[in-house]
């Protein structure tokens, strides 16, 4: 009888290993990374879209800003090349090589910023725009342009400052008081970026995203100019809404940011392409995604300025960082 | 005598038997009682916000046809001529032709509403759910386009055969009273 019971357990011990091993294998199985199966025609592989011909990269990087903010949003910079970012509910001044200078407390969240040629500083909130002098001081808040608005680009020279409402799609004009002079517009424009800047002939640069095209205004709202072509290629404007951001150089040429394939470029003056400055390859594929939960800013697209010697710098918001390009030949 | 007691009887060892395994039934079907309590208070659903756009829906799940199936948010929609989830990256031209489609089904419908506007709608017969025209709409455009589990053809796994495969853990369990994740928003019932 002790053999026959001995033998019972040692049984059911066998038994149950059996057992045991028979479950691990078949989970083992059924839980093996099983990939899609569905073929090449169904699948979207970006990535060959965003290589870049090195032979076209004609700048590079020589310095790197941390902005310490969560969310920087814009950038600009001023006639002493004093490098200008908004973020969070701050300004933050940096000097022509990156140290910081001061910072400007705001009591709401900037979308984006500008300089004037007498220093005070242009801020755009969701709705409205707020000026602040060189020490930090609010001197005007303007009145809302309504709630549903979305300011998302601002400039201005020594007579004017034009303000893009991208939920508007449209560009106000308003004297130094505040005083809406005129309004251009209707812009296509199928997501929050929109982009202006004033050239030094006076003319007023506004990007049309939907249709890709940089289009130049006088002040009393008529189209002089435009180019931008529509393409993946390197040459041309791709997605939805693209360029998202742009600075026109010292010399006239234009530097351009895109979402989607996120890259920088410079263009002739007369729209022609020249070169990369970066290629999506310079930044985190995040970069452009649009983001609806977030509700204190919604834009994850670069951001461009340039100052007086031509050095490009872009707002990576991905990074935090403002990164600093200059040609390959210097 | 003593020697006896400590024997193995066939009739101990069947009665032992019987109770354990009616110990192991009846906390079996516990848990299945519970489990199918869960499930039917509960349902599987993307988060778009997560979701990576992998492919894997469209062939992962149970059904021959995926219960997975691409929505549109028409309020967050740019209702661009160049749709980057309609098209594919370098369009010989904007129509269209079988050969400028991303989809390779054919599943999304262009509609001219004005100049320089069009609709696009999914045609959700012939769609599969795997997320190519979401790929390009989140890529590119704004991100109006997303996959989510449709719910008259979900069949509620306990285990769902898709989330086990997710890459970017993007199924999640959302109660059954609501049952969608909607981008932009909520349509109204």
């Amino acid at each position: 009888m002790k053999t026959s019971k001995s033998s019972l357990i040692t049984g059911i011990i066998i038994g149950i290993a059996i057992i045991i091993a028979v479950a691990i294998i078949l989970r083992t199985a059924m839980t093996v990374d099983k990939k899609t199966t569905i073929g090449n025609a169904f699948i979207y592989d970006i990535n060959e879209l965003t290589k870049t011909d090195p032979n076209l990269i004609k700048y590079k990087e020589i310095n790197k800003i941390k902005t310490e903010l969560q969310n920087p949003t814009g950038i600009a910079t001023d006639s002493n090349d004093r490098i200008y970012v908004s973020g969070d509910k701050s300004i933050k001044i940096f000097d022509n090589q990156g140290n910081i200078e001061s910072e400007i407390k705001l009591t709401d969240y900037p979308k984006c910023l500008a300089v004037a040629d007498d220093g005070n500083i242009y801020v755009g909130m969701k709705e409205h725009l707020e000026i602040y002098n060189q020490s930090g001081s609010r001197i005007a808040k303007w009145e809302s342009l309504g709630t549903n608005a979305l300011i998302t680009s601002v400039d201005a020279n020594k007579d004017n400052v034009f303000v893009a409402d991208a939920i508007g799609k449209k560009v106000l004009i308003y004297d130094l008081s505040g005083n809406q002079k005129n309004s251009i517009g209707k812009f296509i424009i199928p997501s929050p970026y929109f982009d202006l800047d004033v050239a030094l002939d006076g003319l007023l640069w506004i990007v049309n995203p939907g249709p890709h095209k940089l289009e130049a205004y006088t002040l009393d709202g008529n189209m002089q100019l435009s180019w931008g072509e529509t393409s993946i290629g390197i040459k041309g404007f791709s997605g939805c809404c693209n360029p998202v951001s742009f600075a026109i150089l010292p010399d006239g040429r234009f530097v351009t940011a895109e979402k989607g394939v996120p890259r920088v470029k410079v263009y002739s003056n007369t729209g022609v392409f020249e070169s990369v400055v970066a290629g999506a390859e310079a930044f985190k594929d995040t970069v452009g995604v649009y983001n609806p939960d977030d509700t204190k800013d919604t834009r994850k697209a670069l951001d461009v300025a340039v100052d007086s010697i031509g050095r490009i710098l872009i707002l990576d918001p991905i990074e935090k960082t403002v990164r600093i390009f200059i040609s390959n030949k210097e | 005598m003593k020697e006896n007691k400590d024997k193995l009887t066939r009739r101990d060892f069947i009665g032992g038997a019987i109770r354990g395994l009616s110990l192991i039934g009846l906390g079996g079907l516990s848990g299945l009682l519970v489990s199918r309590a869960r499930a039917t208070d509960t349902v599987w659903q993307i988060d778009p916000y997560k979701c990576i756009q992998c492919g894997r829906c469209a062939d992962n799940c149970v059904l021959e046809i995926s219960a997975v199936k691409c929505v549109h948010s028409y309020d967050m929609c740019g209702y661009c001529r160049l749709c980057t989830g309609y098209f594919i990256p370098e369009p010989n031209a904007l129509n269209t032709s079988a050969e400028n489609q991303l989809c390779p089904l054919g599943a999304i419908k262009r509609t001219f509403v004005e100049d320089p506007y069009y609709e696009y709608t999914i045609i959700e017969e012939l769609c599969i759910g795997c997320g190519k025209c979401v790929k390009g709409c989140f890529s590119f455009g704004n991100g109006s386009l997303f996959l989510q589990v449709r719910h008259d053809r979900c069949v509620n796994c306990n285990e769902c055969a898709i989330a086990k495969n997710c890459p970017a853990d993007a199924f999640k369990r959302v109660p059954a009273n609501k049952p969608y994740i909607f981008k932009g928003a909520e349509p109204k019932s």
